[in-house]
């Protein structure tokens, strides 16, 4: 395919650099250059450009994306920013722009990001889940990572789950999986990553689904700062169009900060020992203070003996709250978990699983 | 009392859901039962289950006396701060974990240690703790005369933090005869065997305690320990072997007369005369 590109950028050396690259590759046609991007959304119709590159480190050129999507719906859109900046690339997908690179670039970064961007999915913002639990052994991997699968079905969309439980994480496992890099280095390293390298420390599964799995060193997990955790996050989310974190049991830094951070908190109790509807009755106050700022926060219990609406309401009126599923127990769910075989043999017919998908449903249709 | 320090028994596991709280409380109730004083710690700080597990209601709280020893460390008393759990004619001690989770959050590691540290009158202090390498645990294993490792080996990734938590143990350079690994059998048609486990440790387990959900169930459910509530589960037996070998006695055991009665589930103990009158007699 060939690019018909209009090149925006204010500084004349980087752009006669860019421009330099850009004519050096014959599937590239530099249609235009402009300093100025509101010149750049004015002008370019009639080069007819289906793609767009564009300086993001103008504070008025982030404000002009929305613009150019909609002014120029054959054309793609990607931002180029000197040094990574989460919010500005956030911005930048928000408004239905391909990402980021950084600049100077080079054509494989081009291709790179458009390709990411392809994989994706929607041109919508991240959808970012979490899943909390305030005690562990709650099947809340469990559901995290069958959630992945799901989603990943009904949306045809990229899915990632970042095994956020840094000391004792298991989502690897639950594949078989061998991750070359885990979490734990993607926070160390993340000040000097883009989407395209962070892309390396996800390990794909197939099936439009990823890992980011844990560390085997619990210690490791003392070198894991909070904002870094975030940031990783938060490039994620140019990678993939759903973000699952598996969060660590309880209330620490990093499952405050991550579970405040996501759009979309899930929190997850196993019925056992009958103490666990109070642990959900007081973890939900902690939620409480974001639930005003648009936050969705649902309730789902794991492991109901009896999987019915009047225990669903039972449930509800003990804990004072809507309750958003109850999940059966599901033994061969435990079995493919297990056993490292949760992609290749996930038991869609059982009840769990329904329910599960079903749920991925409502969020792929925007309903959740 | 002066001059002899307390045993601490450190109730810790990598995986959540291990028993670690039912451990703890059956550890406490058993030595209590031997005539040992006793305190239970719940280090659970946000979701600690012993009140719960017991049914007790508490006024004062770790939270308190963490308040108090910051304030006034040479005046500070611990036992303004337990609260007494008695079941028949024995009791122990128990330090619940702050109301609020804010609370909990503001717990301070230091602060706990010295409150255990100033837990002078008790032959054992019995540590329940949570499934992670936390700077509060690591302080807590740092201070135990024992580290009561406890594992469910029913599902392979619970088996990789066991071992995972037990190499890191090592590595934290806590001495091997420190750490008593527990086994906390699950169903009886488990895929793992436990001298799979064993040879993956390289080392032998040192307790076996067999799978008896009921009891277990029974037990939370009456709010008392598996002595006091299913005396005759093997389970309850395990308990107390498991007591006998902290405070190195020789318990003669009687689970052959009880073996047989294993399948008849919770009510045959219960009407079995010392289940029975043992549960009557309490409170």
């Amino acid at each position: 395919m060939n690019y018909r590109v209009i090149l925006v950028e204010r500084n004349v050396d980087m752009l006669s650099h860019m421009a330099g690259t850009l004519k050096a590759d014959d599937s590239f046609d530099l249609a235009s250059t402009y300093r100025d991007a509101d010149m750049a959304l004015g002008q370019s119709s009639v080069f007819r450009p289906n793609l767009f590159l564009i300086d993001v480190d103008e504070p008025r050129a982030v404000e002009l994306i929305g613009n150019f999507v909609r002014d120029y719906p054959q054309a793609q859109v990607i931002g180029l920013m000197e040094n990574w900046k989460p919010d500005r690339a956030e911005r930048v997908i928000s408004a239905g722009g391909c990402g980021c690179i950084i600049k100077p670039f080079s054509i494989a970064e081009i291709l790179g990001a458009l390709a990411i961007y392809r994989r994706r999915g929607k041109a919508l913002p991240t959808r970012t889940i979490s899943f909390f639990s305030p005690k562990g052994h709650s099947g809340r991997t469990t559901l995290a990572t069958v959630m992945a699968i799901e989603l990943a079905k009904k949306s045809g969309e990229a899915v990632a789950v970042i095994d956020a439980d840094l000391q004792f994480g298991d989502v690897a496992m639950f594949f078989d999986a061998v991750t070359e890099r885990n979490v734990v280095e993607a926070a160390y390293d993340i000040r000097l990553l883009t989407p395209a390298t962070l892309e390396g420390y996800f390990h794909p599964l197939g099936h439009n689904v990823w890992i980011m799995g844990g560390s085997l060193q619990p210690e490791h997990a003392e070198l894991v700062e909070t904002d870094q955790l975030i940031d990783v996050v938060r490039m994620a989310g140019n990678l993939f169009r759903y973000v699952l974190l598996d969060l660590p049991a309880g209330f620490n830094p990093i499952s405050l900060a991550l579970a405040e951070y996501a759009d979309t908190d899930i929190l997850v109790s196993m019925i056992s020992s009958g103490q666990e509807v109070r642990h959900v009755k007081r973890s939900l106050k902690m939620f409480h203070m974001w639930d005003n700022y648009g936050k969705k926060i649902y309730t789902i219990f794991t492991n109901v003996q009896n999987c019915t609406g009047d225990h669903q309401k039972k449930l509800e009126s003990e804990l004072g709250r809507h309750v958003t599923k109850i999940l059966p127990v599901e033994r061969r769910i435990t079995e493919v978990t297990g056993s490292g075989r949760l992609m290749k043999d996930l038991p869609e017919r059982t009840p769990f699983v329904q329910a599960v998908a079903e749920f991925a449903d409502e969020m792929v249709s925007g309903r959740r | 009392m002066e001059g002899i320090r307390s045993i601490i028994i450190a109730v810790f596991s990598t995986s959540s859901g291990s028993g670690k709280t039912v451990t703890a409380i059956n550890l406490a109730a058993g030595l209590a039962d031997e005539g040992y004083r006793t305190c239970l710690v719940d280090l659970d700080l946000q979701f600690g289950d012993v009140l719960g597990y017991l049914d007790m209601v508490c006024d004062v709280t770790l939270a308190d006396a963490q308040r108090a020893i910051l304030r006034d460390e040479k005046n500070f008393r611990i036992d303004d701060y337990l609260t007494e759990y008695i079941c028949g004619e024995t009791s122990f001690a128990v330090l619940p974990p702050p109301r609020n989770i804010n609370d909990a959050y503001q717990v301070s590691v230091e602060a706990v240690e010295k409150i255990i540290g100033s837990m002078r009158g008790f032959n054992f202090i019995v540590l329940d703790l949570t499934a992670v390498f936390s700077a509060l645990n690591l302080a807590m294993l740092d201070m135990s005369t024992v580290i009561n490792f406890v594992g469910v080996m029913d599902f392979l990734p619970a088996v990789k933090n066991y071992k995972v938590g037990y190499d890191t143990l090592l590595r934290f350079a806590y001495e091997e005869r420190k750490i008593r690994l527990v086994e906390n059998q699950a169903d009886s048609d488990r895929y793992i065997k436990y001298q799979d486990v064993e040879r993956l440790l390289g080392t032998k387990f040192f307790h076996h305690l067999p799978y008896d959900y009921q009891a277990v169930t029974h037990s939370i459910r009456m709010g008392r320990p598996l002595i006091y509530s299913v005396p005759l589960s093997p389970l309850t037996q395990s308990y107390g072997q498991l007591v006998d070998r902290y405070t190195n006695k020789n318990r003669v055991t009687f689970s052959s007369k009880h073996e047989k009665q294993d399948k008849k589930g919770v009510l045959s103990w219960l009407l079995n005369g010392r289940g029975w009158k043992a549960a009557q007699n309490v409170k």
